[in-house]
């Protein structure tokens, strides 16, 4: 054990020093990246100045800058939801999964409107949703739990961002969202009605790079990772500090962040080992949900998820 | 009914336990003491209310005590404090001295609307300073704190300018001035560039001086959205509110459920400037940022024990160890190697010192170093003497070969440079000026980090060589040119070699001289080389045979040579060819016996052969007979035809008388026309008579000279020997000269034999 760590260590190293080289060849590792909770800490790493010049962040309003960046090839890698990742993969861009970021439990959430009591009076009614985004699978949950179909109801496609401005001027009747636009919709009247908290260990955020960046980047994914973590512990361990400058960030009230804090599973090194094991959570659940998304026509083929996960690039501790 | 059963426990519970209260309370208060961030009597119009708020809601006197940091150790240490208030470092130092109960709660601040539990530092200088913009300028500025273990008013400060690359504590000159107010005014009154405070002061200075913000300027100002106060740090948890271990639970327990209780409206929270508390936060971010700092009660590294290392390093540790294994049998091994190395130089250096040919090293032309035999051959007393010179200052200006010796070695030098080994002989001259031949070999010495190249001088003297090489060229010389033969043969007496002289005496060609015997004396043959073995040499005189058939005369002297073991290995000859001496003997011998004119023998051989003659006459008792002849009318012929005619006469004569006379006989001419014979075995004399008148017979006969026939006579006179008396040869040829004068006297042509006078 001690021997092979050893080893890691060493060709750790060689990796990476090679990764350096490689990095002045092809240029820093753009990660595109949007405002969410769980991504929180690869801004602070940032902020901080902990991320080298080998990564540079490339910040979205919503997923699907990242996600079109991924596919034209802009993106080396971005944070992704799973559903997320699922759809890229299936249109041809391989990716690995190299830090789960978060797990939703309760971040993503159904708002509607007061008269909408419980799951079931959803019928008819219409419903904000990124349908290409994490959101639409929630939907899925959603009509699954309450036993609807799709057709019971009206979905409007409609980008996160702009789910307040529609609620505003009354032309939805619910959103399938997350923070900040819950505490929008919700200071707008709102209620909460379902929430991921009820689907657990299903909606991963993750950060992902494309097979490519891998290949030929293997030092940035590394100062990402490291970068990630670093700004978790300053998470975990500043709070104080952290509330305030995500509220900053956010433009939100920090005690709406704590809110938000306790809507995500924020994993450790530990448990980022577990959920990226081989055959572990998140392989699977990618398994289930590429067949949900499948048959639900979302995506056109079943990607084959061969090395979906990557635990080579977490860093041993965070110092 | 269980429920019942509760709710009656605890009524008993909560009567006994008021008693107890009241009982405990009535013996004592409760100290509370809160930490003079501020001037003491502002902090202590603040927390009265509160402290009031605590007496009621818990029954309990409790005391408001306001104390510096020092003063609230000291009291803690006494225990004189049973609940205080302090900043978040100042905590964990006293929480490091004791143990405390924990934090009960963390205050909540107010600032208008808003409220946080967070607190921060900021960093500030007066509003005219243009030179003092970002944290970098805050090198070497004076700095003034309230003290080391205020969380606002230095540490936050000290980390976030750490980060920026400003290390304060080492570089700057920091006043601690006990409170943030004075802060404040050193910095504004000039005497302090810059100030650190928490937090909240200088909103709550301001509320008495409202012109305070344009005095100052805020440096790295934090923009955090909802946070009520200006920052320049990062953010940390406010100010906990601790119990002490020796307050009795309950106590505990009512301050804190009275804390919790507390509202933002509540006069107690007004008058504080507080929300209230809410539940203890996690101080971690400050344990960090202590242990960061080094600051107390983190500034004493934990003391890490070897285990502790090996745990954590293990993987290095047999690493390193295992490299310290390999470095140690590396260094054994060298130095095993090196005095392996030493040893054997020490033995090669050793080997050159006393290697008895002498050998020396040359750099640069000069010699760096020498051995004993060396120094020997030059006959110097010590190396030194032959360090930093050039070998030409042991040479003589000019080699035998006729070259100059500095020209001759600098051509040398050059070959040898160029990685050629040089080998050649050479002169020397030794301290005492004698001559020394040395076969030089130099050769280059491949030495690698030195200043030039070197030169090894290798020298072998061939002084006897060269003499005995003279030696032999003188003799081979000899043998080349001496005028007699001289030769070598193997122990068998054949040529082995053989010089000029030898081939032109014999004749010989090369080929037929070597390989055979030389010449030997006819009758002794190889006999001769016996005696030379056994006498060491033989000498004598051969005749014999010229390879083109004349006869020679050699003079020879043979000699042995004896090998190592003494038996005899070679014979050394020499001859010299003697044959004209020879003749030339013969002639004079002929000269002096016999008449050059008849060849007969003269007056000295006759009277040798008469004493011969005589000795055998007397020895055999025979007669002999010596007859006295001269010619008659010999001087008219001479003189009437020349003394060629007269020779010729002569020669006639001499020759018809020897015809005459018998083999044994002999006949000599003494003079002029004088002859004398002797006639040995004499039987009568009337033979002998016989004899003489043929004699006389044989003179008258006619001779043909000079063209001319004459005729001449014979007188003669003869005598007998033995006689009666003693005679000797001069005596009988006297007598017979006395018989032919008497014959002359008869008449001539006629005999007279000698009759001794009468009388």
């Amino acid at each position: 054990m001690q021997r092979r760590d050893f080893l890691g260590l060493s060709i750790a190293t060689g990796l990476s020093v090679a990764g350096l080289g490689g990095c002045s060849k092809s240029g820093p590792l753009a990660f595109g990246i949007h405002p969410w909770i769980g991504y929180e800490p690869l801004y602070l790493a940032r902020d901080f100045d902990w991320l080298p010049a080998s990564v540079a962040l490339r910040s979205g309003t919503s997923a699907r800058d990242s996600m079109d960046g991924l596919l034209s090839g802009e993106l080396g890698g971005a944070a992704l939801t799973l559903d997320e990742t699922i759809r890229i993969w299936s249109q041809g861009t391989e990716l690995v999964v190299v830090a789960v970021a978060d797990v939703s439990a309760g971040a993503d959430v159904l708002v509607a409107r007061p008269h909408i009591a419980e799951l079931a009076d959803l019928r008819g009614q219409r419903v904000a949703v990124e349908l290409d985004g994490v959101s639409g699978i929630l939907l899925l949950k959603i009509l699954e739990v309450a036993g609807l179909s799709r057709d019971d109801i009206v979905a409007v496609d409609l980008p996160v961002n702009q789910h307040p401005e529609a609620w505003s001027r009354r032309e939805v009747d619910a959103s399938v969202c997350y923070e900040p636009t819950v505490s929008a919709l919700e200071s707008d009247g709102g209620l909460r009605l379902f929430d991921s908290s009820s689907i657990p260990e299903t909606i991963f955020d993750l950060l992902v790079v494309t097979r490519d960046t891998v290949d030929s980047n293997p030092g940035a994914v590394r100062d990402l990772v490291a970068g990630h973590f670093a700004g978790l512990r300053h998470m975990v361990r500043s709070m104080h500090d952290s509330i305030y400058r995500i509220a900053s960030r956010q433009g939100i009230q920090p005690g709406k962040v704590k809110n938000a804090l306790g809507t995500v599973m924020l994993p450790d090194l530990a448990a980022n080992q577990r959920y990226l094991a081989a055959s572990g959570r998140v392989e699977s659940v990618a398994r289930s949900l590429s067949r949900l998304m499948f048959d639900e026509g979302i995506i056109t083929n079943e990607p084959g998820f061969r090395g979906l996960c990557n635990t080579a690039f977490l860093p041993r501790r965070v110092s | 009914m269980i429920a019942r059963c509760h709710r009656f426990l605890l009524a008993v519970f909560f009567v006994v336990g008021c008693l107890t209260s009241t009982f405990v309370s009535a013996r004592e208060t409760l100290a509370f003491g809160v930490f003079a961030y501020r001037p003491d009597n502002i902090i202590r119009e603040r927390y009265e209310p509160l402290v009031r708020y605590l007496s009621d809601e818990i029954g309990v006197d409790v005391e408001l005590e306001v104390l510096n940091q020092q003063d609230m150790s000291l009291a803690v240490a006494a225990n004189r404090l049973d609940f205080f208030l302090t900043n978040p470092s100042h905590f964990l130092l006293i929480r490091s001295e004791r143990s405390l109960t924990g934090v009960l709660a963390t205050l909540v601040r107010q600032s208008g609307e808003t409220s946080t539990a967070s607190l921060g530092g900021v960093i500030f200088t007066a509003a005219g300073r243009e030179d003092i913009d970002g944290l970098e300028d805050l090198r070497d500025k004076s700095i003034a704190s309230p003290g080391v273990h205020f969380l606002g008013g230095f540490q936050t400060q000290v980390l976030e300018l750490l980060d920026a690359g400003v290390d304060i504590r080492r570089k700057n000159r920091v006043r601690f001035v006990d409170t943030h107010d004075r802060v404040v005014r050193s910095v504004l009154s000039g005497k302090s560039d810059v100030g650190f405070i928490r937090t909240a002061i200088l909103e709550e200075m301001a509320q008495a001086d409202a012109d305070l913000f344009s005095q100052v300027k805020v440096l790295n100002r934090q923009a955090l959205a909802g946070f009520p106060y200006v920052v320049s740090t990062r953010l940390y948890p406010e100010w906990p509110l601790v119990a002490l271990p020796h307050v009795n639970e309950r106590d505990v327990r009512r301050v804190a459920s009275a804390l919790f209780a507390i509202e933002p409206e509540d006069e107690a929270a007004m008058a504080a400037g507080i929300t209230g508390f809410s539940p203890p936060a996690d101080y971690q971010s400050v344990e960090y940022l202590a242990r960061t700092l080094r600051v107390p009660p983190y500034d004493q590294m934990p003391r890490v024990n070897w285990v502790d290392v090996l745990n954590q390093y293990r993987v290095w540790v047999l690493i390193i160890l295992v490299l310290v294994a390999l470095l140690f049998a590396s260094s054994l091994w060298l130095g095993r190697s090196k005095r392996q190395l030493a040893a054997q130089q020490s033995r090669l250096k050793q080997l050159i010192r006393d290697w008895p040919q002498p050998a020396l090293l040359i750099q640069d032309d000069i010699f760096v170093n020498t051995n004993r035999a060396a120094v020997d051959l030059l006959r110097y007393a010590s190396n030194a003497s032959l360090y930093g010179k050039s070998l030409v200052a042991f040479s003589p200006e000019l080699q035998p070969d006729g070259q100059l010796s500095r020209h001759k070695m600098e051509q040398i030098l050059v070959r040898v440079r160029s990685g050629l080994v040089e080998r050649c002989e050479w002169m020397l001259h030794r301290s005492d000026g004698t001559e020394v031949w040395a076969d030089m070999t130099l050769a280059p010495v491949d030495g690698e980090g030195e200043n030039g190249p070197v030169i090894l001088c290798s020298l072998y003297d061939i002084t006897r060589r060269k003499q005995a090489e003279q030696r032999q060229r003188l003799a081979a010389s000899v043998f080349d040119h001496a005028r007699e033969a001289i030769f070598i043969t193997d122990s068998h007496g054949i040529v082995i070699d053989a010089n000029d002289a030898y081939l032109e005496i014999t004749g010989r060609p090369q080929t037929r001289a070597i390989g055979r015997l030389p010449p030997l004396p006819m009758d002794e043959g190889s006999g001769i080389f016996s005696s030379a073995r056994t006498h060491g040499f033989w000498s004598g005189e051969f005749s014999c045979n010229h390879h083109n058939g004349e006869s020679l005369v050699l003079a020879v002297t043979i000699s042995s040579v004896r090998g190592d073991h003494g038996e005899v290995s070679h014979f050394v000859g020499i001859f010299s060819d003697i044959t004209r001496l020879k003749e030339q003997e013969t002639r004079l011998r002929v000269m002096a016996h016999y008449d050059s004119l008849t060849g007969l023998p003269n007056r000295v051989l006759f009277s040798d052969r008469l004493q011969q003659a005589m000795a055998l006459s007397r020895r055999q008792g025979s007669k002999l007979a010596v007859v006295y002849i001269d010619l008659d009318e010999f001087k008219p012929v001479n003189d009437a035809f020349g003394h060629d005619a007269g020779d010729q006469l002569l020669i006639e004569i001499a020759s018809r008388m020897r015809a005459v006379l018998r083999e044994e006989d002999t006949l000599a001419r003494l003079g002029g026309d004088e002859f004398a014979a002797i006639v040995i075995n004499v039987q009568d004399e009337a033979s002998l008579q016989g004899l003489l008148l043929r004699l006389l017979g044989r003179v008258a006969d006619p001779v043909r000279v000079a063209r001319h026939t004459v005729e001449v006579s014979a007188s003669i006179g003869y005598t007998l020997y033995p006689q009666a008396k003693q005679l000797d040869g001069d005596q009988l040829l006297r007598q017979a000269d006395q018989a032919m004068y008497e014959a002359k006297h008869r008449g001539r042509n006629r005999y007279v034999r000698f009759s001794a006078p009468s009388g």
